[in-house]
């Protein structure tokens, strides 16, 4: 399955345990989206959009928890804005379930509208390598927005040296919202896009973030490569440890992320800059 | 001198709570006073290193399972030696720990914690035949001072003996802090937390000071999840759970780490109010969300802070 | 599956509010209402129920039965003319939980404590209930460690149903329905559940098809949402059936995942608690010719009475959803209760005594919304389980079950003091 997207988490520059309460409630969502289109009669072959559009649109969440709490704290120390993205959690836990209620939610056949292919051997349903391809899009485009655009590299040298950058003219106020909204948009649409090959669940969110936290800690924080190849590598793994010692499959992540914390602090991709 | 005055007018409140308070009530001091020993460790780290933990419920869980171990697989029930055996697991834990997470601050220190956090939480779940699992371990009722206290029943040994021997606890525990703070020991730590490079050219042994630290709060932890174990008389995996660790720093943050007795009073406020919101709204996690965004923002010092506001408050900067 | 189906639970305050507007409403029409006796104040019922994590949706359909029953019972007059109060609290983690079974006990002084839901929470709920000298009666939890009871003569506690009888039920259905069987693979949540149904399904297996290999077994975490490498695992396995625990979301997700590479095309397959999250089994995932477990209830049983049509009816139509069988548990607990005060009572119609409840408790029988049940003299639920192959033939967007088995705990649980495995091994095929 698409591991890839997971890539979006590493995008957020500030370490966020909120992004997998953001990736559940763009999953819940995209349930939503797609139930409203189906009963209004839209064709099937088309429901990734009202999918992709549901799961954008509840990025906007993110302005909401950006200007309403993050902003207070920038000034302050990393673990002041790690606890309130702790606060945030138990918030959306609540209201997610205030709003779709405590049962699974999951979208009925659509996982399947496009069909099943054979590759090398092992049957793949087409709707799995549409959400690969636009994961990959969805990279490509992040990186063309870094490295390639005015906004790339004011967010770069933001990340680099905040002072320097504001002394140099930049706002960083709309810079720090636009980036949170930006990764906050992509968790969103992560969850909204994977969840026709799953089902929602209000506890999704906690026990996300864990994975989650291991692919930005492997890969290194803040960086897209890195975070690419840290979700590669925990799918990766997952699948070594299911198929030859299954008692290892969660434990294994944990002790992976500690050994790379321990010998490369800033994951196998993060800046050298210590 | 007022601090003295407030100390001893809390302590005489705590002695005479078992004869007049409700026995509810009473039964919820026992988590607090739990809490409170953790706290006063964790705050060594948070409030006088500068080092925040998110992975303290691993010491919590080591002292919890190392009480529930000895009461139902020997035949030892003193509590005494439960507390010294937690303590001193705790502190042989906590020492390949803290040597791998010192070498960090801030966000990475976080994260490394909260990692052996959680796979501490994995090891005990997954090794159910010798943990078991999600079912946890029996904690069977300890004898405090070689007394057995068998034939009383449990909410009265819980309400009478059990409450002031936790209290007795507390409070070796809070003066042992206390003098660890004020010794040339703590002075140092808070040179590290003010500022490590100075503290380095005075010839502090930032990483040393940092290490003993963390071990001594992962003693007090280990301590404090001990005492929680009794009143539950169940041991489980959600005591090492990362949103235990969440919470643990919650309480912190709530009493105010800049003071000494500021987690206390945050443990104490966190249960009562924990107690009083899960029981007039079903989504007490919002509102406790909402209460923590608020103290994150308003109010960094906590109560403590906002009562005693030596320092003023510095929200609003951004 | 509509958009936005809101979940209205009522709070405790607005709970208690609306119980006391109907009751002062049936007052004010004098005659009109159901008129409770003189001094008939309010009996508190405690109830505990999950609202968060994996279990929330069973606690919420515990609830939801609880808070019909409650409606039901006040409508009709009460409990010897005593207005039922039902005070609910949060069940969530064991610690937190025995603080809230104190709480409803010692603070809010209640006659018995309803629910309770996992084994984590209600083993350490036991020793906690016999302490404090009030009955509590479980909805789905039980004092056993693993397979083996850790209670064997509560005063105070009554349990539910054992935890593995829905996979012995299974193992004894499996050979009926699926001939030739060879090799098995099983997946389970990794926590005692799904390890303690997964060996009991092989002892009873085993007993019917003694040359039968487990090939494979898998335990993810539980919560976990992509188990595309597990079905991998499975379908490398080659086994000829496969058997899953699963009971929440994650049920809904195997069967999702396993359509998606037609794992079932070639394998049989035997879900021994899915019924649990039925209504989010579609058929256009699920196939047809599945063993399908629905635990103790089973909402569209053609036998089904007319009390369950009722049931199903209305919480259809408050609630958007079909019934899973928690709701039967909490409601056989609920209305035993009723039936013990009143069996207690005498003709005297005086309200009996906590202990009295409890003795009268003791074998009681009464018609619950699954049909008969009862109260073993050692505490422990004794009920029908139904499982059955899973038809398309319906008319609702999920699967549902034809033929439909009934199995009661009297053949598929074990007996009060028995060793699991021991009486396994005993029995006679």
């Amino acid at each position: 399955m698409a591991a890839g997207l997971q890539v979006v988490f590493g995008v957020q520059k500030i370490f966020n345990l909120a992004c997998g309460s953001f990736y559940a409630l763009g999953a819940y969502a995209g349930v939503s989206a797609v139930g409203w289109y189906a009963s209004a009669g839209g064709p099937p072959a088309l429901f990734v959009v009202p999918l992709a559009l549901a799961g954008l649109a509840v990025g906007a969440v993110g302005v909401v928890v950006e200007r309403g709490l993050l902003r207070f704290v920038y000034d302050r120390d990393e673990t002041f804005q790690l606890l309130l993205t702790f606060a945030v959690v138990l918030m959306m836990e609540d209201a997610i379930r205030m709003i779709w209620g405590t049962s699974p939610r999951s979208t009925s056949g659509l996982y399947l509208t496009y069909g099943q292919l054979q590759l090398l051997g092992a049957t793949v349903p087409v709707y799995n390598l549409i959400v690969i391809a636009a994961s990959l899009v969805i990279a490509l485009a992040i990186g063309w927005l870094l490295t390639r655009t005015a906004f790339g590299r004011i967010m770069r040298a933001a990340a680099d040296n905040r002072e320097m950058a504001e002394a140099l003219g930049v706002d960083m106020r709309r810079v720090y919202a636009k980036v949170f909204t930006l990764g906050t948009a992509l968790g969103t649409l992560g969850g909204a896009l994977v969840i026709p090959a799953t089902a929602a669940m209000s506890e999704m969110g906690i026990e996300l973030i864990v994975e989650a936290f291991a692919v930005v800690v492997i890969g290194g924080l803040g960086s897209m490569r890195g975070a690419f190849v840290g979700a590669l590598a925990v799918g990766v793994l997952r699948s070594i440890a299911i198929s030859v010692y299954p008692e290892l499959e969660m434990l294994l992540i944990y002790l992976i992320v500690i050994v790379v914390l321990v010998l490369r602090p800033r994951g196998l991709f993060g800046g050298a800059a210590a | 001198m007022k601090r003295g005055l407030g100390l001893a007018a809390a302590t005489a409140a705590m002695a005479v709570a078992p004869l007049v308070g409700g026995t509810y009530h009473v039964l919820l001091m026992l988590p607090f006073m739990a809490y409170a020993v953790v706290l006063l460790g964790l705050n060594l780290l948070f409030g006088y290193t500068g080092l925040v933990s998110f992975g303290h419920a691993l010491f919590v869980g080591i002292g919890a399972y190392t009480g529930a171990f000895i009461t139902s697989r020997t035949t030892i029930r003193s509590l005494e030696v439960i507390l010294l055996s937690a303590a001193v697991l705790g502190a042989l834990v906590a020492a390949p720990v803290a040597a791998l997470c010192v070498r960090y601050v801030k966000i990475y220190f976080g994260m490394l914690t909260l990692a052996f956090g959680m796979v501490f939480y994995t090891f005990v779940l997954k090794f159910y035949r010798l943990t078991g699992g999600d079912e946890g371990t029996p904690f069977l009722r300890p004898s405090l001072l070689g007394h057995a206290f068998d034939a009383m029943p449990k909410i009265d040994y819980l309400t009478g003996p059990y409450y002031y021997y936790s209290m007795a606890v507390l409070g070796l525990a809070t003066l042992v802090m206390w003098r660890i703070v004020c010794s040339p020991f703590g002075l140092c730590l808070k040179t590290i937390r003010d500022n490590p490079a100075k503290a380095e050219t005075l010839g502090i042994g930032v990483t040393r000071y940092r290490f003993l630290a963390f071990v001594i709060s992962a003693v007090y932890a280990a301590v404090g999840g001990a005492l929680l174990g009794p009143p539950t008389g169940n041991v489980d995996p959600t005591l090492a759970y990362w949103t235990h660790s969440g919470s643990l720093v919650f309480m912190t943050l709530l009493g105010g780490f800049a003071s000494f007795f500021g987690p206390v009073v945050g443990a104490f406020v966190f249960i009562y109010l924990q107690n009083w919101v899960m029981s007039v709204v079903p989504y007490w996690r919002l509102v406790f969300g909402a209460i923590l965004a608020l103290i994150v923002i308003i109010a960094p010092e906590g109560l403590a802070g906002l009562v005693t506001r030596r320092r003023p408050a510095p929200a609003e900067r951004a | 599956m509509t958009l936005l189906d809101q979940d209205h639970q009522p709070s405790r305050r607005q709970f208690l509010t609306l119980v006391g507007a109907g009751v002062g409403a049936a007052a004010a029409r004098l005659g009109a209402g159901p008129a409770f006796a003189q001094g008939g104040a309010p009996v508190k019922i405690g109830v505990l129920a999950i609202r968060a994590g994996i279990a929330a949706p069973v606690g919420a359909a515990g609830l939801r039965a609880t808070e019909w029953w409650a409606e039901r019972v006040n409508k009709a007059g009460g409990i010897l003319g005593r207005p039922v109060q039902l005070v609910v609290e949060e069940e969530s983690n064991p610690k937190d939980t025995v603080e809230r079974y104190r709480k409803l006990v010692l603070q809010d002084q209640v006659e018995v404590v309803l629910g309770g839901i996992s084994t984590g929470v209600t083993l350490a709920l036991g020793p906690v209930a016999e302490d404090l000298g009030t009955p509590w009666l479980s909805w789905d939890g039980t004092t056993q460690k693993g397979v083996e009871e850790t209670m064997p003569n509560p005063k105070w506690a009554f349990k539910s149903v054992d935890n593995e009888v829905e996979a012995i039920v299974a193992g004894i259905l499996t050979p009926k329905y699926f001939k030739g069987i060879k090799t098995v693979a099983g997946i389970g949540n990794d926590y005692s559940y799904g390890h303690d149904c997964w060996e009991s399904y092989q002892a009873v297996l085993k007993r019917y098809l003694p040359d039968v290999k487990f090939v494979l077994e898998l335990f993810p975490k539980l919560g976990v949402t992509d188990f595309t490498s597990h079905i991998a695992a499975i379908q490398q396995s080659k086994a000829d059936l496969l058997m899953c625990s699963f009971w929440s979301g994650d049920a809904t997700i195997i069967m999702k995942q396993a359509a998606a590479v037609g794992l079932f095309k070639t394998m049989k397959g035997v879900f021994t608690t899915a019924g649990g999250v039925h209504d989010s089994l579609k058929k256009e995932f699920t196939p047809e010719g599945l063993l399908l477990g629905y635990n103790t209830m089973y909402f569209d049983d053609p036998k089904g009475s007319a009390l369950l049509k009722q049931f199903v009816r209305e919480y259809k139509a408050k609630h958007n959803e079909y019934p899973p069988y928690e709701c039967d548990h909490a409601y056989f607990n609920a209305e035993s209760y009723k039936a013990a005060v009143e069996k207690a009572a005498g003709a005297a119609k005086r309200w009996p005594e906590k202990a009295q409840v409890v003795k009268a408790l003791e074998g009681i029988e009464i018609e619950s919304l699954s049909g008969r049940r009862s109260w073993r003299e050692d505490h422990v639920q004794m009920c029908s389980f139904y499982q059955g192959m899973t038809t398309h033939k319906n008319s609702y967007d999920f699967v549902t079950i034809s033929p439909v088995e009934v199995v009661s705990t009297r053949q598929a649980m074990k007996p009060a003091g028995a060793k699991l495995f021991d009486w396994i091994s005993g029995w006679k095929i």
